[in-house]
């Protein structure tokens, strides 16, 4: 598929069309969102087979469970990320898949995405890279424990040892970079 | 319902509640909690809208392009599975629908009208039963009343022939019984057969005073000078058969005394109305 065929419409558009079920909302749907949820899925899963296998379960479940979601109680990504996200760490805490993959700490997984080859570097958001780049560690490791690795923020207190108002006030602050840099 | 300030919202949107909430990593009622607050309180739904925006914007700048060929191998799934929504869910209810609207009523038609034709043939069929009762009935009542009248033929047959064979037989000796003269007007025919020890009196032809209640005619034989009772008559105004009395082989003379209802076991000699002698 080359890129000039990606299909893209506006949320709205997109939203008529997938609750009208028309064919082209399925098009839609995957060009203007399969790298973003791909990328967090496979932030999550580090096994090519594994996130492929769940890419799909995510889009089947978008698809087949479309009439729950609700324009009036945020946007269609940030509803579609957290089915694609809880897919995901559903996948990485069940048991016949903890026994496939032993243990991979984050560390690891950070740079072994960082390493990989088909990472999409959007032109327009290269100096967000490096703002990100730039976030405090301790930042950069708040986001990475919750939105990539499924950790919930009483987790990810326990698993940096630091109190739960520290970590939400960590989480927003680093949020809060990200927003300054995109408005 | 708690009434929030400014700097309530200020605090609530800084409390980092509203990144977890994007997050996925609220409670149920956390959850509830934010979408009323949002509801409410533009200033929070705008933060929301802006954490969405920023993490969106985010997970693009870590978007990473799947491989080419899932691109197909999912697409394929997700119109297989629009396909399955019209193959499976919608044709089948449709056909599910027909095969209601269609059967059903024709199965309950069939049994309303078998149930109908059956309550209205049962309905005949105890209108018939009642009629053909009625009918035998009648037919009864008809076959005794006709049974009746031909015992009754039967008896005037016969008691027509016997009075004939007065008439026709050859042993029957007729003797006209005259007045005496206590009444010279009465008469009396009385017809006698020794050989078949009948007697006859024609009640057509006697001419006598009908008899009251407390009285009654009796005929008598004379046998060797004594009177031998053959029964009481009554003179009503319609005698008019011949009537059989008691029968006898000897007579002398013939007499009729009126007699007390029943009669008597010797003849009122003062009363005698008629006799005759051969």
């Amino acid at each position: 598929m080359s890129k000039k065929r990606k299909i893209s419409l506006s949320e709205d558009e997109l939203v008529r069309a997938l609750r009208n079920r028309e064919k082209i909302a399925i098009e839609a749907l995957y060009d203007m969102y399969s790298s973003s949820l791909y990328g967090v899925i496979s932030r999550i899963i580090t096994d090519t087979a594994t996130a492929e296998d769940l890419l799909q379960e995510t889009f089947l479940k978008i698809w087949n469970s479309f009439s729950g979601y609700d324009a009036g109680k945020g946007r269609l990504f940030t509803w579609m990320v957290n089915i694609a996200r809880n897919l995901a760490i559903d996948k990485i805490r069940s048991k016949d898949f903890k026994n496939q993959n032993k243990n991979q700490d984050l560390e690891n997984n950070v740079t072994f995405i960082d390493e990989r080859k088909n990472t999409v570097y959007n032109p327009e958001l290269l100096g967000v890279k490096e703002l990100v780049e730039t976030l405090k560690p301790e930042q950069k490791a708040i986001i990475e424990l919750v939105y990539f690795k499924g950790y919930t923020h009483v987790e990810a207190a326990d698993e940096l040892g630091v109190p739960l108002g520290t970590i939400k006030t960590r989480l927003r602050m680093a949020i809060m970079l990200l927003r300054r840099h995109f408005n | 319902m708690r009434i929030w300030k400014v700097e309530d919202i200020k605090a609530y949107i800084e409390s980092g509640i509203l990144e977890l909430y994007v997050l996925g990593d609220v409670s149920p009622e956390e959850k509830l909690q934010v979408e009323a607050m949002a509801a409410k309180h533009p200033a929070i739904k705008a933060e929301l809208d802006e954490i969405e925006r920023s993490m969106e914007a985010y997970a693009l700048e870590n978007a990473v392009e799947p491989a080419e060929h899932l691109r197909d191998r999912i697409l394929n799934s997700l119109v297989t599975n629009l396909a399955d929504d019209r193959t499976f869910d919608k044709t089948p209810e449709e056909k599910v629908a027909k095969v209601a609207t269609m059967e059903r009523p024709n199965g309950g038609n069939f049994y309303k009208y078998a149930f109908a034709a059956c309550l209205t043939l049962l309905l005949v069929s105890v209108a018939a039963l009642v009629s053909t009762y009625n009918k035998l009935q009648d037919s009864n009542t008809q076959i005794a009343s006709l049974r009746s009248s031909n015992s009754q033929f039967a008896k005037v047959a016969n008691f027509t022939e016997d009075t004939l064979e007065v008439l026709r037989g050859a042993s029957f000796k007729t003797l006209t019984l005259r007045g005496t003269p206590k009444s010279p007007q009465s008469q009396l025919i009385v017809a006698w057969s020794p050989k078949k020890k009948q007697v006859w009196i024609d009640m057509r032809s006697m001419k006598m005073a009908a008899n009251d209640q407390a009285h009654q005619y009796q005929l008598w034989a004379l046998v060797g000078g004594k009177p031998v009772s053959l029964g009481v008559f009554d003179k009503t105004a319609d005698s008019t058969n011949m009537q059989k009395m008691a029968p006898t082989a000897y007579a002398d003379a013939f007499a009729v005394t009126l007699e007390p209802r029943g009669g008597s076991v010797s003849p009122t000699m003062d009363q005698m109305m008629v006799i005759g002698k051969f």
